[in-house]
C-alpha cells in the first residue's frame, strides 16, 4: 500500500496558542484510521489540516505524492471528502437533493448531470439505505438518518477518501454502531481511504485498522488496535489509569479504574 | 438494518398549488388596478396594443403609449430584477431578511449619485450607473468588513445594513443641509419615482437587466452548494469566498443599475423572496423563478397604488418607493413569524468570534470620561465665536448664558446617559453587540407618530410634540412586547420587529420630503436632532426622569448578567425569564423614549457607547452601564457643542453630528474585532 497522505514537520498555531507540534504521519491508501485524543488534543484540527480547511502555519502535506498547495479546488474535492463535525442545517433541501450536491466537484457550475451521476447518486443512497427517504426534507431526519444523507453525499462525490470529523457523537448506541459498521463497509467495498476522529476508544479499536493518538498537539501512539489497546498507552493518552480485556479476537473493552 | 418509517413520500415533493395561484392572482390584480383608469377611455384592445403603437389622432392612446405602457413595462421589469436579485442575495448570505435594501446597497446606490451631484456632475452625465455601482460597493464592502470577524449569521448582517443604511443616510442629510439648493429635486428621485414620459429609460435598462438575470442564473449551481455551510461547499470543491463575490458583485450591478434610474425602490427584493418562500418555494430554482414573478407583480401592484395615491391626493407626487415600503413592513412581521428559528439558518457558522478587550480598573476610566465631560461643560459654557472672533467668557457671565446654552448642553448630555444605558440593556440582552435602541425601533416609532403629524397638516406645540412622540415610542413598544410574546421577549426576533418599524417609519419620511415645504425642514431638524428646540423646564424635567429610572436599574444588573447564558440556564438558576425581559425592555424603551425626543431617532449613541465601555475594559454589566451612561453623556455633549460651533453662526443638528461621528468610529470598530 502506497502513502495516500503524507504530513511531514506539521505545525499548526492560532495566535498565541501552538495546537499541533511537528506531526509527522503517513495515511496510507485502502486504511481506515481513527484519531484518538482527550478534547483539545488537535485532532480535528489534523483532519482540517488534511481536508484543506485549515492551512499549517508550517510543514507539508502533500497528497498522493504532490504537495497540497498546488492542487485546485474541485480536483482536491475529486479525491478528498469531508463530513464537518455539525453538518449545518440544509434549508428544505430533500435528501436526494442533497446527494446531487455531491457531483459538483465532478460537474462544475455549468456541467449537466448524465445517466452516470443519476446511477451513482442512486448508488450512493441505496448504500446508505435511504431509499425510503430520498423525498424526505434532510431537515425532517432524525440524528442518525441525517448523518447518513451527509455521508451518501460524500459517496456521490466518488473520491477515494472521507475524512469524518466526529461522525457519532450526537448518536444513540445502536446508530453510532450503525454508521460505523456503514463506513467500514462502504471503505471495503469502493476501497476507500478513511480518517476519522473518535472518542470512543472500544468502537475504533472494533472498526479501524489503525488507531492514532495525539496528546496536545503531539503524536504519542500509532499502531494496529491490538498495540494501541493495552492499559500503559491507553493511560497515557487519556491521562487517566484504564485497564483493558480482550473480550474476544478483535473485540476489547477499556474501563477506567 | 434501517429503521422503517410509516409514511413516505414516494415521489419528489411538487410546487404546492398556492404558489403560481397567488402569483396569477398578484399579476391579475396588478394590471387591472393599474389599466382600470384608462379602460373608461380605451377599449382592451387597444389599451393592449398601447404597449407598441398608439394612434396619433386619440389622445388618450398617446397618452397611453408613452405614460402607462413604460411605467407598467419598467415596473415590472425592475420587480423582476430586484426580486431575483433579493432571491440571490439571500442564498449566498443564508439569510431570510437579507436583500439589496436591507444591505444597504441601495442606500449606498443613492449616496454614490449624492456625491456625484455635488463633485463631479460630469460623472453623471457621462454614466450615471458608475457612481451607483461605487456607492452601492462601497455599503457593501462596509457591510462585510463589519461582519467578517462576527460570522455572518443573519441577524448581525441586518444590522450591520441598517447602520450603513443609517449612516449613509445621515451622511445624505448632511449634503442636503449644507447645500440644499443643489439637491432638491434628488429628493423626490431618490424616494423611486417610476413615472415615465417615454420608452427611452425602458429601452435602455432592459438588456441591462436580462444580461445581469443571465449571468445569476449562470452562478446557479455553485450558490447551490453555499446552502451547505461554508466547510461543506468548500470541501466539495467550491471556491466559497469567490461564489460570494461574484454573486454580491451582480446583485450590486443589478440593484445600483436600477437606483440610478428610477431611484430607491426599497423592499421589493426583500418582500418577492419572503413571499415565494412563504408560499413553498423550497428548490433554489423554484426560489429564483418565483421570487423573480413575485418581484414583477409587487411592484407594478406598489406601483398602481403608488399613481392612485398621487390622482386621488392633493395632487403632490407619491414616490412608489413610499408604497413598496408600506409593502415592505407587513412581509418582514410575516417573515418574522415563520422564521422562527433562527438560530439554525443554513451556511450559519456556529461560533462567532467574541471579543474581549483586557479589563481595566472602572475606578480610572469613570475618572478620566467624567473628567473630559466637566472640561466639555466648561469649554461648552464660556468658549464660542462671536461677532469678533472666538473669545472666553467670563464665568461670572454664565448666568445669561445658561439660558442659551445651558438647556440644550444638559438636555443633550441626558440624552446621551439615557441612550447610553438603554443601549447597554438591549445589547446584554440580546447578547448581540449591534442591538441598539436605535435597533429596536423604539425611536423609530416615536419618529413615525411625528411623521403621521406633519403629513396630516396639524400645528401643534412642542410639548404636544413630546407627548405624542412618547406616545409612538410606548406603542412600538407595545407593539413589540406583542409580536415577542410568542419568542418569550428573545432578543433577536425583538430587533428585527425593530426593523419592520424602522420600514414604516422610512415610508412617511419618504412621502414628507418628496412632498417638500416647510414640514419637511422642520421635520428634519428634529430627526436629526436638534438641540435647540429645548427649553429649561424641560431639561429640568428630563433630568428628573434620568435619575428616577437610574435608579430602578439598580435591580436588574444581575438578571442582566444571567439572561445572555441563554433561557434554559437562566430559568434554572431560578430567573423567572419572562418577566425579567418584559423588565427590562420597559426601561429600555422608557430611556429611550425621553433620548428621541431631544435627539432624534437616528444617532447611533446607543449603539457605540455601551461598545465603547467594553473597549475600555469594563466587561461586568454594572461598570458597563456607568461607563457607558457616562460615555453616551459625553459624546452628545461634544455632538452639541460642535453642532455650534461648526458652521458658525448657522447650526448643525447635534445628533445628525453624533451619528456621522458614531458612525465612523463603529466602523472602525467593529472591523477590528478579534484580530
Amino acid at each position: 500500500m502506497s502513502a495516500f497522505f503524507e504530513v511531514s514537520s506539521l505545525d499548526v498555531s492560532i495566535g498565541e496558542a501552538s495546537i499541533l507540534r511537528k506531526i509527522n504521519l503517513e495515511f496510507r491508501e485502502g486504511e481506515v484510521t481513527a484519531l484518538l485524543g482527550h478534547n483539545g488534543s488537535g485532532k480535528s484540527t489534523l483532519l482540517k489540516v488534511l481536508a484543506r480547511q485549515m492551512s499549517p502555519s508550517s510543514g507539508d502535506v502533500s497528497l498522493l505524492g504532490s504537495s497540497f498547495r498546488t492542487t485546485g479546488a474541485r480536483e482536491f474535492a475529486r479525491t478528498v471528502g469531508y463530513l464537518p463535525q455539525h453538518p449545518p442545517g440544509t434549508d428544505g433541501l430533500t435528501v436526494r437533493e442533497l446527494v446531487a450536491l455531491g457531483r459538483y466537484p465532478w460537474r462544475g457550475p455549468l456541467g449537466r448531470y448524465n445517466d452516470e451521476d443519476h446511477r451513482l447518486i442512486d448508488q450512493a443512497i441505496a448504500d446508505t439505505g435511504l431509499d425510503h427517504f430520498q423525498h424526505r426534507s434532510v431537515d425532517t431526519l432524525s440524528g442518525g438518518e441525517r448523518q447518513r444523507a451527509w455521508i451518501a453525499m460524500l459517496l456521490a462525490q466518488q473520491t477515494r477518501c472521507l475524512l469524518l470529523d466526529e461522525p457519532i457523537s450526537a448518536l444513540d448506541v445502536k446508530h453510532q454502531v450503525e454508521t460505523l459498521r456503514l463506513v467500514h463497509r462502504l471503505a471495503e467495498e469502493r476501497e476507500l481511504t478513511v480518517i476519522v476522529v473518535l472518542h470512543d476508544v472500544d468502537l475504533a479499536a472494533r472498526f479501524c485498522d489503525r488507531l492514532v493518538a495525539l496528546k496536545t498537539g503531539q503524536l504519542i501512539a500509532d499502531g494496529s488496535p491490538r498495540e494501541i489497546m493495552d492499559s500503559g498507552i491507553l493511560e497515557t493518552i487519556y491521562g487517566v489509569p484504564m485497564g483493558v480485556m480482550e473480550r474476544a479476537p478483535g473485540q476489547w473493552v477499556s474501563y477506567v479504574h | 438494518m434501517y429503521a422503517e418509517s410509516a409514511s413516505l413520500p414516494a415521489a419528489r415533493p411538487a410546487i404546492p398549488a398556492k404558489l403560481p395561484v397567488a402569483a396569477i392572482v398578484l399579476w391579475f390584480g396588478a394590471l387591472i388596478a393599474s389599466s382600470a383608469p384608462w379602460l373608461g377611455e380605451l377599449d382592451a384592445g387597444a389599451l393592449v396594443s398601447a404597449f407598441w403603437t398608439f394612434d396619433p389622432e386619440n389622445y388618450s392612446s398617446v397618452l397611453a403609449h408613452y405614460s402607462w405602457a413604460p411605467r407598467v413595462s419598467i415596473a415590472i421589469l425592475i420587480g423582476c430584477g430586484l426580486g431575483l436579485a433579493g432571491a440571490v442575495t439571500q442564498q449566498i448570505l443564508g439569510n431570510p431578511l437579507a436583500s439589496p435594501t436591507t444591505l444597504g446597497v441601495e442606500a449606498g446606490g443613492q449616496f454614490g449619485i449624492t456625491v456625484a451631484t455635488l463633485f463631479a456632475p460630469g460623472l453623471l452625465a457621462f454614466s450615471p450607473d458608475l457612481a451607483a455601482i461605487g456607492g452601492g460597493l462601497l455599503a457593501i464592502g462596509m457591510v462585510i468588513a463589519l461582519t467578517w470577524r462576527l460570522g455572518f449569521s443573519p441577524v448581525t448582517v441586518i444590522l450591520a445594513g441598517l447602520v450603513i443604511t443609517f449612516f449613509l443616510g445621515a451622511m445624505n442629510m448632511a449634503f442636503l443641509l449644507l447645500k440644499g439648493e443643489w439637491l432638491g429635486n434628488l429628493f423626490i428621485w431618490g424616494a423611486g419615482s417610476l413615472v415615465q414620459n417615454n420608452w427611452e429609460p425602458f429601452m435602455e435598462l432592459w438588456p441591462r437587466v436580462l444580461v445581469l438575470a443571465l449571468l445569476m442564473l449562470l452562478l446557479m449551481r455553485p450558490l447551490q452548494l453555499l446552502q451547505l455551510g461554508q466547510t461543506s461547499a468548500s470541501a466539495l470543491g467550491a471556491r466559497v469566498g469567490l461564489i460570494r463575490a461574484l454573486a454580491l458583485l451582480l446583485v450590486v450591478l443589478m440593484t445600483a443599475t436600477v437606483v440610478s434610474r428610477v431611484g430607491v425602490v426599497a423592499f421589493v427584493g426583500l418582500a418577492a423572496p419572503v413571499l415565494a418562500k412563504l408560499l413553498g418555494a423550497r428548490t433554489l430554482g423554484n426560489k429564483l423563478l418565483w421570487s423573480t414573478l413575485m418581484g414583477g407583480g409587487l411592484l407594478l401592484l406598489a406601483d398602481t397604488l403608488a399613481h392612485w395615491a398621487s390622482t386621488w391626493g392633493d395632487g403632490s407626487l407619491v414616490p412608489t418607493g413610499t408604497t413598496t415600503a408600506l409593502i415592505g413592513g407587513p412581509v418582514i412581521l410575516l417573515a418574522l413569524q415563520s422564521f422562527r428559528n433562527t438560530h439554525h439558518m443554513p451556511g450559519q457558522e456556529s461560533s462567532p468570534a467574541g471579543f474581549l478587550p483586557k479589563r481595566r480598573s472602572p475606578v480610572l476610566i469613570t475618572g478620566v470620561i467624567s473628567a473630559l465631560l466637566l472640561i466639555t461643560v466648561i469649554v461648552s459654557m464660556g468658549w464660542a465665536p462671536g461677532l469678533e472672533g472666538w473669545n472666553w467668557m467670563a464665568i461670572t457671565q454664565w448666568d445669561d448664558a445658561w439660558a442659551w446654552r445651558g438647556p440644550r448642553l444638559l438636555a443633550a448630555m441626558l440624552a446621551g446617559v439615557a441612550l447610553g444605558l438603554a443601549g447597554t440593556l438591549i445589547q446584554r440582552m440580546t447578547g448581540n453587540p449591534m442591538g441598539s435602541p436605535e435597533m429596536l425601533g423604539i425611536s423609530g416609532g416615536a419618529a413615525l407618530v411625528m411623521v403621521l403629524i406633519v403629513l396630516s397638516g396639524a400645528e401643534i406645540s412642542r410639548i404636544g410634540q413630546l407627548g405624542a412622540a412618547t406616545l409612538g415610542a410606548a406603542g412600538a413598544l407595545g407593539l413589540l412586547i406583542l409580536l415577542a410574546r410568542k419568542h418569550r421577549f428573545a432578543g433577536n426576533q425583538l430587533l428585527l420587529g425593530g426593523l419592520a418599524l424602522y420600514v414604516f417609519m422610512d415610508a412617511g419620511l419618504r412621502l414628507v420630503m418628496a412632498s417638500g415645504g416647510t414640514v419637511a425642514s422642520q421635520l428634519l431638524n428634529w430627526m436629526y436632532g436638534s438641540t435647540w428646540l429645548i427649553s429649561e423646564s424641560e431639561a429640568f424635567g428630563l433630568l428628573g426622569f434620568i435619575v428616577l429610572i437610574s435608579s430602578l436599574l439598580l435591580l436588574i444588573v444581575r438578571p442582566l448578567t444571567i439572561l445572555p447564558l441563554g433561557d434554559t440556564a437562566a430559568a434554572s438558576l431560578g430567573l423567572s425569564v419572562s418577566r425579567a425581559r418584559l423588565l427590562l425592555l420597559f426601561l429600555a424603551a422608557v430611556l429611550t423614549a425621553s433620548a428621541t425626543v431631544v435627539i432624534g431617532p437616528l444617532s447611533f449613541v446607543g449603539l457605540i457607547a455601551p461598545h465603547l465601555a467594553r473597549v475600555l475594559g469594563q466587561q461586568t454589566v454594572g461598570r458597563q452601564m456607568i461607563v457607558a451612561a457616562l460615555a453616551g453623556g459625553l459624546l452628545l455633549a461634544v455632538a452639541d457643542y460642535l453642532s455650534r460651533i461648526v458652521v458658525f453662526p448657522n447650526q448643525l443638528p447635534a445628533g445628525l453630528l453624533a451619528a456621522l461621528v458614531g458612525g465612523v468610529y463603529f466602523l472602525w470598530g467593529l472591523s477590528r474585532h478579534g484580530r
